[in-house]
């Protein structure tokens, strides 16, 4: 049931599996250094120069790829926020339980923001100042995390349902949160904020009860594997 | 253009500016007898109002000390009279903006019915200030780009600010211990909840959220 489930999630956010072309190659190095200029620069101040300073590669093959600078920003956000959500959701899924599921999400995402702050600070950040088709893309990965979050709600009786906009208020308090840690370049502190955003998570769809049972777990958790943790995806 | 109200009633009761004209407007050109500090203090208001307006209509991508200007009515070079640079200008906007939300949900919580819960209270007075000024609303909401670091303090300090509202609200109601952080991830989450609802459903049904976010902001507290 699991990989049938981790198939389906493959399927729904496709990541390229096929051997890379040499032009695939280099398209794949500007989207990666269109993220990268931006989480350092910030979306403002990005330029197709720095973007070829950082990729290598010539002005002539970058606009062969792209119509704009803006467009290979939407482009490298739809693919590395869609790659990020198959990773996300393979975690949850590989979670027995809801909460545990949730954890093993929020892990892996700070596993990524570790590994790549300046990528994450694209993703998450500066792509509210981009706005266009990347906001578009965001906004659907949004949706997409909200709905597995809401698949809890199948165990609650019809009293117990939470609020509607349950999953949208705490997918915002999860992105605000790592927005928070990476505008202030201390991607260390996001593993602090664990327990609190289980925290969160927990009491906002099932009650104070699970919640605090959620924040003790993530408490010990991190406790016992911090370090691990933090050195994961590497 | 949204007005900010950054101007006091007493100011604008004094001033040139209680004949029902709405803050902020231009002053009429030429000469008048308009003392030089308001002149600059209303240049002022412009601008911020103005920032607000430009970051709601455009977002942060766009946004420059040139469109700021035209909008408010004002050359560039009044613009850094007044600020140094373009996020000096934002910070202000926010800061301002920041206090007369905060201002606006403490008097409606101190004028409020005792028997009435304070967290609704606080909740209604907070969407009604979105709904009636949705461009500053939107200022508050919005993600701060990385260059403008001391927006996102002002923001973090807004957030502390309305978590102590939300702990003393709420404290009437539950009063069970909560892990620190907590409030502040809860309003930290609703700010970008209505910063989402006002792009998708506009600002004129904002009022509508009311009764929702006030369970969701008080299920964590709930007993079981």
């Amino acid at each position: 049931m699991r990989s049938e489930a981790r198939a389906a999630a493959r399927e729904a956010l496709p990541v390229e599996t096929t051997a890379p072309t040499p032009d695939a190659t280099v398209r794949e190095g500007e989207m990666e250094g269109v993220l990268h200029v931006v989480g350092e620069l910030g979306f403002r101040n990005a330029s197709v120069r720095a973007v070829l300073e950082y990729s290598g590669g010539h002005r002539r093959q970058f606009y062969d790829h792209f119509e704009s600078l803006e467009d290979c920003f939407g482009q490298a956000y739809r693919t590395w926020i869609d790659r990020l959500g198959v990773q996300l959701l393979e975690a949850a899924i590989a979670a027995n339980g809801w909460q545990e599921s949730v954890r093993a999400a929020l892990v892996k995402l700070f596993q990524f923001i570790g590994e790549r702050p300046t990528i994450a600070r694209s993703l998450f950040v500066e792509v509210h100042v981009a706005g266009g088709e990347a906001m578009v893309e965001h906004d659907a990965a949004i949706e997409r995390l909200t709905l597995a979050l809401d698949s809890v709600r199948v165990e609650l009786g019809p009293d117990d349902a939470p609020p509607e906009s349950t999953g949208l208020f705490v997918i915002g308090g999860i992105e605000a949160c790592v927005c928070d840690v990476l505008a202030a370049g201390e991607t260390r502190r996001i593993w602090d904020t664990l327990p609190e955003l289980m925290h969160l998570a927990a009491g906002s769809y099932l009650g104070p009860e699970a919640a605090d049972v959620a924040h003790e777990e993530a408490q010990a958790l991190l406790e016992r594997e911090r370090t691990e943790l933090e050195g994961g995806g590497r | 253009m949204t007005e900010l109200r950054l101007v006091t009633d007493d100011f604008a009761a004094e001033g040139p500016f209680s004949e029902g004209s709405p803050l902020p407007r231009r002053l009429p050109p030429g000469r008048h007898q308009i003392p030089a500090n308001v002149v600059r203090e209303h240049q002022r208001q412009r601008l911020l109002a103005a920032m607000a307006e430009t970051i709601a209509q455009q977002g942060y991508a766009s946004v420059t000390t040139t469109t700021v200007s035209e909008l408010a009515g004002v050359s560039t070079s009044t613009f850094y009279k007044h600020f140094g640079n373009l996020w000096d200008c934002v910070l202000a906007a926010y800061v301002a903006t920041s206090d007369r939300l905060c201002a606006t949900i403490e008097e409606a919580c101190a004028e409020c019915d005792p028997r009435e819960d304070p967290l609704d209270v606080g909740i209604e007075a907070a969407l009604s200030f979105c709904v009636e000024a949705p461009a500053c609303a939107q200022l508050l909401c919005a993600q701060a780009p990385l260059e403008a670091s001391a927006v996102a303090a002002a923001r973090r300090i807004l957030i502390s600010r309305l978590a102590a509202m939300l702990r003393r609200g709420s404290g009437a109601t539950a009063g069970a211990a909560q892990p620190p952080g907590l409030d502040e991830r809860m309003i930290d989450a609703t700010l970008v909840f209505v910063g989402s609802r006002i792009a998708t459903m506009g600002p004129a049904q904002l009022q509508e959220l009311a009764p929702e976010l006030v369970a969701i902001l008080s299920r964590p507290r709930q007993a079981a």
